[in-house]
């Protein structure tokens, strides 16, 4: 009888650790409140905040002029353009110009801290970033990429608005920092969907070809896909993205420098 | 002459229902079992509704274009040119700001107006405007409630009876692309359809989980202080991999400012006369 019920719970623990990705068919699910919190955390940059926090509560809805596609949610294209390269960095990190559509928050996640999502949280709530706002990331991209490390590197995080931002701009270069950061901050699992974002930005075919990528982004998969969280996946989601940025570096040399400098700059100053 | 203008604004009123008698279905008061233990947005309960006249199908353009007709009313997206419009190619969740866009050019003037499309929801409107129209039209949304209670159609799962994951194309006008980046015909639409156009619920409730959100009235904990909308349902850009929201328990929420395309309502009357009685 008692190695029945062994047997009964081995099985029910076993069955448990292949659990995956379908919310809808498990009634004890309960709602993690705190966890979810933590993957939605945004980092605020300190640059020029006081005054972009006064500019954000200046807008109103007003006529607009038809000249520009700027909805309600947006300073002026003025006030925009008069702001420093860092100030429109601080914008853009707390506050999405445009719309985002009807969603439901993903609510039936739990166990997260065993779990690696395939695609963060949305962080803006009801909001976007504008075309004016990926713009200015795109056309900044390295100084963008040089404050997001100088804020995680003075803060211990990286919020889901920079890991987005990362994702916008391909930040390839970023991976030997996310992979520290990663190390070092072990709470937080999004920075190993934030290394998969980047391999699938990439279209790495390594990954693509991976079952990984299959349950994450394959045809059966849908947002609340996730991996089980272990060491071997971690230490393979590691490895992977390395070797993808190996091979990037190696194909393209032109603005790679200061990336690897900062990297150094990174591990050291963690390590101190 | 003020009363006779009074009388005959009743009239235009009460021909206004007239016109959509026939399309109701009356729920029936009662307890229902409502919402689902995995939720906080949502928490499974029973719950006592009083019986209501909900609207067999999404509102439509006709019905919207005599409220604009009767009324001069100019929608949020046509006085702020900030409507969220999609097309073929954008990455998952990705739309564009169109400042041509508003409920006669849903996706913008360039992707086509609505004169074919007269019985297709209407889009392109805000939560605000939604309201304006029940206003005017002596109707209302319906509560978080009163939807779930008619979109489940006495079921306590999930979806109403007959439905599936496997067999939705046969119930609701969703995407089935893997992504947004090809247009998705197979269903013979890309953006909305006629409504009705799909099979009905048991209760005889068409495009429950399809065509568009649909606006509901609601609070949820998690709006706090701000001021939100809440859409429930699912919409022709949601598919079984992105955005696979469209149960009977999952709960939207969205700018009241935000005009999208694949945003509409249901609506339910105030007030019903024999006459609405679905035969």
């Amino acid at each position: 009888m008692k190695r029945g019920l062994l047997f009964f719970i081995s099985f029910l623990c076993w069955a448990g650790v292949f659990a995956q990705t379908n919310p809808e068919d498990d009634e004890s699910l309960f709602m993690d409140t705190a966890a979810i919190e933590v993957r939605n955390k945004m980092t605020i940059p300190p640059y020029g905040l006081d005054k972009v926090k006064a500019l954000i509560a200046k807008i109103i809805p007003e006529e607009d002029k038809e000249t520009t596609d700027a909805g309600t949610n947006a300073i002026s294209a003025t006030d925009f353009k008069k702001l420093s390269l860092r100030e429109k960095f601080t914008y853009t990190m707390i506050h999405a110009e445009l719309y985002a559509q009807n969603c439901a928050i993903p609510e039936y996640q739990t166990q997260i801290d065993k779990k690696i999502f395939g695609t963060l949280l949305d962080g803006f709530n009801e909001s976007s970033w504008s075309q004016r706002q990926t713009d200015f990331l795109q056309e900044n991209r390295d100084s963008v990429i040089k404050l997001i490390q100088e804020s995680v590197i003075r803060s211990k995080r990286m919020g889901v608005n920079y890991k987005h931002a990362l994702v916008e701009l391909n930040g390839w270069q970023m991976i030997p920092f996310i992979i520290d950061y990663a190390k070092k901050t072990p709470k937080d699992k999004d920075a190993l969907t934030l290394l998969m974002l980047l391999m699938k930005r990439g279209e790495y075919s390594e990954f693509i070809k991976s079952t990984s990528f299959k349950k994450l982004y394959g045809e059966n998969s849908n947002y609340y896909s996730y991996l089980n969280y272990n060491k071997e996946n971690e230490a393979l989601i590691f490895s992977r993205a390395l070797k993808y940025y190996d091979e990037k570096k190696a194909s393209s040399a032109v603005g790679f420098l200061v990336f690897e400098t900062s990297n150094l700059y990174y591990n050291k100053r963690q390590g101190e | 002459m003020r009363k006779l203008l009074y009388l005959m604004g009743l009239i235009v009123l009460h021909l206004q229902c007239e016109a959509q008698a026939g399309n109701y279905i009356q729920i029936p008061a009662g307890d229902y079992h409502l919402g689902d233990t995995g939720s906080l947005d949502n928490p499974k309960r029973v719950v006592k509704v009083e019986s209501f006249w909900i609207a067999k199908f999404e509102l439509t353009n006709a019905e919207f274009e005599k409220f604009v007709q009767a009324t001069g009313y100019k929608t949020l997206a046509e006085r702020y040119h900030n409507a969220m419009v999609f097309e073929p190619g954008l990455a998952e969740f990705r739309w564009l700001q169109d400042s041509t866009a508003y409920w006669r050019f849903p996706n913008g003037v360039s992707r086509g107006g609505i004169e074919a499309k007269m019985d297709h929801p209407v889009t392109c409107i805000s939560y605000k405007d939604v309201l304006a129209y029940c206003t005017w039209a002596n109707c209302r949304l319906p509560s978080f409630d009163e939807w779930e209670v008619a979109a489940r159609a006495g079921s306590e799962g999930y979806y109403f009876e007959g439905f599936s994951k496997e067999n939705m194309g046969e119930y609701a006008n969703v995407w089935h692309g893997r992504d947004h980046l090809k247009a998705d015909y197979s269903d013979g639409y890309l953006y909305t359809s006629p409504v009705g156009k799909f099979k009905p619920n048991p209760w005889g409730l068409y495009d429950i989980f399809g065509n568009v959100f649909e606006f509901c009235t609601g609070k949820l904990e998690r709006d706090g202080d701000r001021s939100i909308a809440h859409a429930r349902g699912g919409s022709w850009w949601c598919s079984k991999n992105s955005c696979a929201a469209f149960n009977t328990v999952y709960i939207g929420s969205v700018s009241p400012n935000a005009s999208f395309s694949n945003l509409g309502f249901r609506i339910v009357k105030k007030v019903f006369t024999p006459s609405d009685k679905d035969s």
